[in-house]
């Protein structure tokens, strides 16, 4: 059965949808074009797009945790703080049981999504306060824990002098660069798309961040599932800290400062409202690109680093504006 | 349009409830047989939607007594997932949907069907979204893709209508059905509301304030005032004045 409409006007409702849906591609496009033709060579050369490929997965992973989250409507501002400090148990996991103990890293982010989870479900605070608390509770600890000091991954088996702790892993260093980095993100990345858009649990996501309330009088438990989520996220996030760690070769108290921020950013800027309901894992990946790939541009392009941060400020706005539908966030709130 | 039978699906009886020191429902007691329509009126507070709430299993009543098919339904069991069971589902006037999904998961609502124990089951869905649509006789909605809130009122009333009836209910509670619709959007869901009773034997609990309307489709009218059911009047035998006065007076 086939209806034929006839449209009176070229801006359809229908068509400014569609042209929404594009913007994060048309906005990475322009940014693509935008550093070519300033920088030139400098900016369009492989060398550049590897260093480009080995940039984004942390951020792309954070902002998957980031998605996740933001979808159901919540928002998680502790995953900078809960990144280093699964990178630095990941470190002592290594120091402890060998190669394996890395594991403890991605454990140790899902344990503090799940505290999120729990404190913000079952004690009903709001995500934005309860993973503020967390941001400063966690980075505390990660402090104290570390006695300020980092743990670092060396290369050869050499014993390291006085009290500098470090941990011989030439394999992880070498997770860090291109290929193996590259690879590793684009394996998640598609685990992540099938996890989000085929599954159960994808689906309960936008249900959530759509009606809540219709959830619970269905019978589904919804503080069971919402501590779920931020443990897959946190799970994520761990992830993330383990990446992070084989590309910076060291879990410092430092890590992953501002780069919440930088994951809500990213998820900003692939169109998903931060009101929940909607999301889109390909156009997250795109949207950590798009904001590599501006920093990136910026710097080769010898802006201040200053300046920088004013013009992804107003990136960011100017691509929400753009992608944001007035309409949808009217039915969701 | 056929008479209901005897078969007597529901009886609630001196139902009471209270929340803190409120008593929202002092004494409620109604029946309701196969195929037949009911609407529960009364004014604001006086325990409408209590009552349609005990039924449904949102709330355990402090006391009385619920029968659905001659079975007695104790206050242990008495629960959403429990009544549902029974098959009485609830249509909430503006909790239905998920506005952000699709027809076919608004209709699969916590019923989603699963492939290979973490997927959905998308093609399953779609199947029987059509069939259930087809049922309805609601032509209306052609792409199942797109979220329900790009559909009219009417349509997505469809789908939540829809969703009560899919999954076998025998009786179905309407919690003001039309009172976010037009006029050609209202028409429309009441005539699916007497095409159901007629063709699968539903009954219907009606909550309404548009007394035309409950006059237009209940066989039987039950007042409610100060948390108690004052009064039962059958549809032609009674006007609107009298009905008026039944419900602000409670006479």
């Amino acid at each position: 059965m086939s209806t034929t409409k006839t449209d009176q006007s070229f801006f359809t409702p229908e068509r400014v949808e569609k042209f929404r849906d594009y913007v994060p591609f048309i906005a990475i496009a322009l940014v693509i074009l935008m550093f070519w033709a300033i920088c030139g060579d400098r900016f369009m050369s492989v060398r550049n797009w590897t260093f480009i490929a080995q940039q984004t997965p942390v951020l792309m992973l954070l902002a998957f945790a980031q998605l996740m989250i933001i979808t159901t409507g919540s928002i998680d501002i502790s995953i900078g703080s809960s990144l280093a400090f699964s990178a630095f148990l990941g470190a002592l996991g290594m120091l402890w049981f060998g190669d394996v103990g890395l594991i403890l890293g991605v454990f140790a982010g899902g344990l503090i999504g799940m505290i999120n989870g729990c404190i913000l479900s079952l004690l009903k605070i709001p995500s934005f306060v309860t993973t503020l608390a967390m941001l400063i509770i966690v980075r505390a600890l990660v402090i104290i824990a570390s006695d300020g000091t980092s743990i670092y991954i060396t290369a050869g088996s050499g014993a390291s002098g006085g009290n500098i702790s470090s941990v011989a892993a030439p394999w992880l260093l070498s997770m860090g660069k291109f290929p193996a980095i590259f690879i590793v993100a684009v394996i998640v990345a598609v685990l992540m798309w099938i996890f989000y858009e085929k599954t159960i649990f994808g689906q309960q996501l936008r249900a959530i961040g759509g009606n809540e309330k219709v959830l619970r009088l269905v019978g589904i438990n919804v503080t069971l599932f919402k501590i779920k989520v931020f443990a897959a996220s946190g799970l994520m996030v761990g992830l993330a800290a383990c990446v992070n760690l084989a590309r910076a070769g060291a879990a410092t108290p430092q890590a992953g400062m501002m780069m919440e921020l930088d994951a809500i950013a990213a998820v900003a800027l692939g169109g998903t409202p931060l009101t929940g309901g909607y999301g889109s894992v390909i156009k997250t990946i795109i949207g950590a690109l798009t904001l590599t790939i501006v920093r990136n541009g910026l710097t080769i392009a010898g802006v201040p680093p200053s300046w920088s941060q004013i013009a992804l400020g107003v990136l960011l706005i100017a691509a929400i504006a753009i992608s944001l539908n007035r309409n949808k966030i009217d039915v969701v709130k | 349009m056929n008479e209901p039978n005897s078969e007597q699906l529901l009886t609630v009886e001196h139902v009471t409830k209270s929340f803190g020191g409120v008593q929202a429902m002092r004494d409620g007691s109604f029946d309701l047989k196969r195929g037949e329509v009911i609407a529960i009126v009364g004014g604001n507070g006086a325990g409408k939607s209590t009552l349609a709430k005990i039924v449904s299993g949102a709330h355990v009543p402090d006391s009385g007594r619920i029968c659905v098919k001659g079975v007695e339904i104790t206050r242990a069991d008495h629960s959403v997932s429990h009544m549902q069971s029974c098959g009485i589902e609830v249509v909430y006037q503006d909790l239905a949907l998920v506005p952000n999904m699709t027809a076919p998961y608004n209709l699969f609502l916590g019923r989603v069907p699963r492939k290979w124990g973490l997927f959905v089951d998308q093609k399953k869905m779609r199947e029987k979204t059509r069939e259930v649509l087809k049922q309805l006789n609601v032509t209306t909605v052609q792409d199942l893709s797109q979220p329900i809130s790009f559909m009219s009122g009417g349509q997505q009333q469809s789908i939540a209508i829809g969703r009560a009836i899919a999954w076998g209910s025998d009786i179905v509670i309407l919690d003001e059905p039309t009172a976010a619709l037009g006029p050609n959007e209202t028409a429309e869901v009441e005539r699916l509301i007497e095409d159901v009773r007629d063709q699968h034997g539903t009954s219907f609990i009606l909550i309404s304030h548009n007394l035309d309307q409950v006059r237009r489709l209940a066989d039987r009218i039950i007042v409610t005032h100060h948390g108690v059911t004052s009064g039962e009047f059958k549809r032609n035998e009674i006007t609107s004045d009298r009905l008026v006065k039944a419900i602000t007076l409670g006479e």
